[in-house]
């Protein structure tokens, strides 16, 4: 299923280094600053190397104002559910609705141990991650007054009070490459957040949205109920040689464009801490991929909010 | 009667109300706006009311600027410790050292078990907690281990890394009642934080004796141990509400809350007061009423009673300390930035980017004045005579150390500002502690270039007064050339300007020795125009590698001034040819000069990959480095020769060298060009006809310096900087290469005069290896 017709967004991916902390923070703002939708940070609490993740996204938020923040993805191993559930609403509460929920199941199993973690196999992973989804949700749902049982062997809460809920209908947002994890996030995930490096292949991307779309269907849930974003490397030249993302801002607007159209991906997060690519993806190409998949979907492209709130004006391509 | 003398600090513990998050946030700012040292909140994370607790702390510090920030308490039974123990290094390190961690074994069991948490019996708590204790300082690389392991039963580390290193040792502070918990804190803890309203006096005094014991017991001080205390209070009635539940601990006017707090800090240990409250004139009035006269009366107080309230230094730091050094004598101006084996930043900073160290104390001056007090210091310090005092400007040194083994380093870092000081002069000055790649960018907007050497990491201070062999070398001459006036710090103390007008005596010494005559504080220079530069790495097929390098040497001879170049010759691999990568700079950003200039060297020999050649500013090639701290280890081997041409002699004996595969780092750079037009004896760097340096580092120090010395008649002196042999029998030989006999005789005699008792003595020193007794040489 092609184009589940889901704005288009764009993200960055800051190594967040433990020995430059504030250039970390300003790769944020300036994420922020160029118009990026979306702030992200990768979660390994075994490297001592970076600052722990979550403390980092809570810091972050207080010193920006408009861009969205999320784990890339957040170690659902080292990380109790049930607090994590209680944490994003929190951040979410105190930014203004910004936070949304990058999860994973954890796959570095040995440093996990290292640091006090319990080893699962890759199937206890899968279950592990859905119980912890459920738990999450749950405490989220203050439209009951109930008190919360879910979970299982791995995750449980039993007579939990709910809430406190949200600022807003925080997505979460799976990084998966097994089968078990993709029907997995068909069934109970707001969106599906791989490394197209890992992934190695667009028709590896394909093959993944339609177990996804197959098993959100099973669900009884819309397709495009999963928003599809892709983790992405690149650099800007003149040419590229016509590589995925290596050419101009033009190339790479034209390379999104079709992506999108064709394999869905609405959220495009740039890894790299290099600031003038992201001001680059941020003031080039995202107008410009907007504009033509809008054109393509016979709709207006949507007003592409600068800094300041003013609107970019820009052709419209056939 | 007990009053441990801890400075007196006030605190708010305000409820974590999800209600209305910018109100709660708001309460925090208001606390630091109104001069509170801490804002504290409580962690219930079963509690749906409130956020949790570590996400707000964290939310709260970056809308800060100073405020410490704490839980009180955290609860450990939800929070795995490991991830904990990293949160809080970040937000210490995000926050500039604002976060203090208070623990707790967690109360509400039932509430925790309905979030999924395993139910502990009391004493599985206790020991819970001091197994996430453990685990946490292991974390914060508090044991000094490079792999983690605590075999707990509740809480345990497997091969996990520590780190990232802390800005200051986090102090851990627990919220304790029964003995148990009170023997762990005296046992383990940095500080107890109870509440007045729960324990009530008789409990205060009674735990406190009892922390006294246990720490006592456990070789502590009682005094390392911080008594913090939760209170509740209204400016109203006995009967208004109040933050901890109960009624309040304090209520009346401001005065009879002075009243009740006084004894609380003079006879019963307490030092920093918690007020819990929501309401914003409760907050403002403690502030501006109670606080005030606390503070005046416990003053008066214990200036009375001779009260001790010196720093206590943890045992775990003390027993780290080195032999010799009078820590606790540390002058106050550079006390709270020193650095102690025992401290979480001494790992940031033991190291320099080749060698290993170990010092004793780091002291890190923040302007000239420091550094006279930190030389005073070091001076003074009966380990200074056996460990030569180290100084750091930014740690790439070679031959200068830069670090030791249980001595004194004094860090130039933070004499760090570029300014400009007359535009239309070039003239810039700099610190010691500036990175040369900081100074060319800060250069680069105005079409200015410093030459400095080949990489942006290297400091000022050691480079500016040695030599500084950089890429427009040929077309402006050595760093030190640059050079017009410079502050310095001389062995007595004293605090001299020398240039050409001023002391011209040290001013010479300075540029090309200065290691040997002071402590340069700061450096005048004057700046080229260089607007842009053409820059090419050229990989090259040096089979025929004696040819080659005279080729090479040949080629640089032959260009124009505005040409240097630089030549790295890799080890050579069996059944490969050998390589040999070039890095060529010309002073010129017109594109046909610059192909002009980089043809011939292209034309050597076969080029293994295609040459790239760019035109770009300065400091795009000499850029500033990435941040973080050296992890150098061991000891570099390094040999230095400089000579005039590479000769097909001297070209094939070094050819040997590096066929003999004794050198993993052989590289020549091309001088000479400007650096000949200064005389020879107008700086203490006297090489002015030399046109080649060469630097070889190894693995084996023997097996170099059997090669090196069997290549002594190749050179024609050598640079000091890159020369790390300190062979007694060879340090007249290492003198005399580095310093030409009228040169060290004026060297020497400048030496005696300044620093006749050879403070300065940790980098080819001229008058050799020991300090002298200066009175002895007087007479």
């Amino acid at each position: 299923m092609p184009d589940y017709g889901h704005d288009l967004r764009f993200g960055s991916f800051v190594t967040p280094s433990a020995a430059a902390p504030h250039q970390v923070v300003a790769l944020a703002e300036l994420s922020e600053e160029v118009g990026l939708d979306l702030v992200t940070f990768q979660d390994h609490p075994y490297q001592a190397a970076f600052l722990d993740t979550w403390t980092l996204l809570s810091w972050v938020a207080a010193r920006t104002e408009r861009i969205r923040l999320a784990g890339n993805v957040l170690n659902l191993p080292l990380r109790p559910p049930a607090v994590l559930a209680r944490s994003v609403a929190s951040l979410d509460r105190l930014s203004g609705g910004r936070v949304e929920l990058g999860l994973g199941a954890g796959g570095f199993w040995d440093p996990i141990v290292a640091m006090g973690g319990e080893r699962l196999t890759p199937g206890e992973s899968v279950d592990a991650l859905s119980e912890g989804i459920d738990v999450i949700r749950g405490l989220w749902d203050t439209s009951t007054r109930e008190r919360l049982v879910a979970g299982g062997a791995h995750h449980h809460v039993d007579g939990a009070k709910r809430g406190p809920a949200p600022a807003h209908d925080v997505e979460i947002w799976v990084g998966a490459l097994k089968p078990r994890m993709l029907r997995l996030v068909g069934a109970k995930a707001d969106g599906w957040l791989p490394s197209l490096p890992y992934l190695q292949s667009f028709e590896a991307l394909a093959r993944g949205n339609a177990t996804i779309d197959a098993a959100a269907e099973d669900a009884g849930r819309d397709p495009r109920a999963v928003r599809r974003l892709l983790n992405v490397g690149g650099g800007f030249s003149a040419d590229g040689g016509g590589g995925f993302l290596r050419g101009s801002p033009r190339q790479w607007a034209e390379q999104i464009a079709e992506v999108t159209l064709e394999h869905g991906v609405s959220t495009y997060v740039v890894m790299g801490d290099d600031p003038t690519t992201l001001a680059v993806v941020g003031q080039e190409v995202a107008p410009a991929a907007r504009e033509l998949v809008a054109a393509a979907r016979g709709v207006p492209a949507p007003a592409s909010a600068g800094p300041d709130g003013t609107t970019a004006d820009g052709e419209v391509r056939a | 009667m007990t009053d441990y003398g801890h400075p007196l600090r006030f605190g708010t513990f305000v409820t974590p109300s999800a209600q209305d998050p910018e109100a709660t946030v708001g309460l925090a700012r208001l606390a630091e706006d109104l001069g509170y040292d801490l804002v504290t909140f409580q962690d219930h994370p079963y509690q749906p009311r409130f956020l949790d607790t570590w996400t707000l702390l964290s939310y709260v510090a970056s809308a800060t600027e100073r405020i410490h920030v704490a839980p009180d308490v955290a609860n450990v039974p939800m929070r795995p410790p490991a991830v904990l123990a990293r949160a809080a290094a970040s937000l210490d390190l995000l926050s500039g050292g604002r976060v203090d961690l208070a623990l707790g074994a967690g109360a509400f069991w039932d509430a925790m078990v309905s979030m999924g948490v395993d139910r502990l019996a009391p004493g599985e708590s206790v020991d819970a907690l001091a197994e996430a204790i453990e685990v946490i300082r292991a974390i914060w690389g508090e044991d000094g281990e490079s792999e983690l392991f605590v075999p707990g039963r509740h809480h345990r580390l497997d091969g996990a890394t520590p780190g990232p290193g802390t800005t200051r040792r986090i102090p851990v502070w627990l919220g304790a009642l029964g003995p148990r918990m009170l023997r762990l804190v005296g046992e383990k803890a940095d500080g107890w934080l109870p509440s007045l309203g729960r324990i009530g006096l008789d409990g205060l005094r009674a735990g406190n004796a009892r922390i006294d014991a246990a720490a006592t017991a456990a070789g502590r001080d009682p005094r390392e141990i911080t008594r913090l205390l939760n209170v509740s209070g209204t400016f109203g009635d006995a009967d208004g509400a109040n933050g901890l539940g109960g009624a309040p601990d304090l209520h009346g006017a401001p005065a009879a809350w002075v009243d009740r707090l006084l004894p609380l800090v003079l006879d019963e240990g307490v030092s920093t007061l918690v007020l819990a409250t929501d309401d914003e004139r409760t907050t403002r009035r403690f502030a501006e009423e109670v606080v005030p006269a606390l503070r005046e009366q416990v003053a008066h107080e214990r200036a009375a009673r001779g009260t001790d309230t010196s720093r206590v230094v943890p045992l775990a730091v003390r027993a780290a300390r080195r032999d010799g050094i009078a820590y606790d004598e540390i002058p106050s101006s550079l006390a709270e930035r020193a650095v102690e084996p025992g401290d979480a930043a001494y790992a940031g900073v033991r190291s320099n980017y080749l060698r290993g160290g170990s010092p004793g104390l780091v002291l890190r001056p923040r302007d000239t004045a420091e550094v006279v007090e930190a030389l005073a210091f070091a001076r003074a310090q009966a380990i200074t005579r056996d460990v030569p005092l180290s100084v750091r400007s930014g740690g790439h040194g070679i031959s200068g150390r830069s670090t030791n083994d249980g001595g004194v380093v004094i860090d130039l870092g933070a004499l760090d500002t570029i300014e400009v000081l007359d535009d239309a002069a070039r003239l810039v000055r700099v610190g010691p502690g500036a990175r040369w790649g900081e100074v060319a960018a800060a250069l680069s907007p105005r079409g200015w270039a410093i030459t400095s050497g080949d990489y942006g990491g290297v400091g000022v201070g050691g480079l500016a007064t040695a030599g500084g062999i950089g890429f427009l070398g040929r077309a402006h001459g050595l760093t030190i050339d640059h050079v017009r006036a410079v502050e310095l710090v001389l062995a007595d103390g004293s605090v001299v300007r020398a240039s050409d007008d001023e002391n011209p005596d040290l001013f010479w010494a300075v540029r090309g020795a200065g290691s040997q005559v002071g402590i340069v504080t700061s450096f005048d220079l004057v700046a080229d125009e260089v607007a842009g530069v053409g820059f090419a790495q050229m990989v090259h097929d040096a089979s025929d590698l004696a040819g080659f390098l005279e080729r090479w040497g040949a080629t640089v001879e032959a260009a124009p001034r505005d040409t240097t170049s630089f030549l790295l010759v890799g080890r050579p691999r069996p059944g490969q040819p050998v390589v040999a990568q070039s890095m060529t700079m010309v002073d010129s950003d017109d594109p046909d000069t610059v192909l002009a200039r980089l043809q011939p060297f292209a034309a050597i020999a076969p080029l293994l990959a295609q040459a790239t050649a760019q035109i770009v500013p300065y400091d795009a090639v000499v850029s500033a480095p990435q941040p973080g701290s050296h992890g150098g280890q061991g000891e570099p081997v390094s040999r230095s020769g400089l000579l005039e041409h590479l000769t097909p002699e001297a070209a094939a004996r070094l050819a040997g060298l590096v066929l003999s595969g004794e050198t993993y780092f052989f590289q020549i750079r091309s001088t000479g060009g400007a650096a000949e037009d200064v005389p020879a004896d107008a700086t203490a760097y006297a090489h002015r006809s030399a046109r080649f340096s060469v630097v070889a580092m190894g693995a084996s120090r023997s097996r170099l310096d059997a090669r090196w010395d069997a290549l002594a008649d190749v050179f024609d002196g050598m640079y000091l900087s890159f020369d790390t042999d300190r062979r007694p029998e060879t340090h007249a030989a290492r003198l005399a290469d580095a310093f030409p006999p009228a040169t060290l005789d004026r060297l020497r005699e400048i030496k005696r005069r300044v620093d006749p008792a050879n403070v300065f003595r940790d980098n080819l020193p001229v008058l050799g290896p020991d300090p002298v007794d200066a009175e002895a040489a007087v007479r």
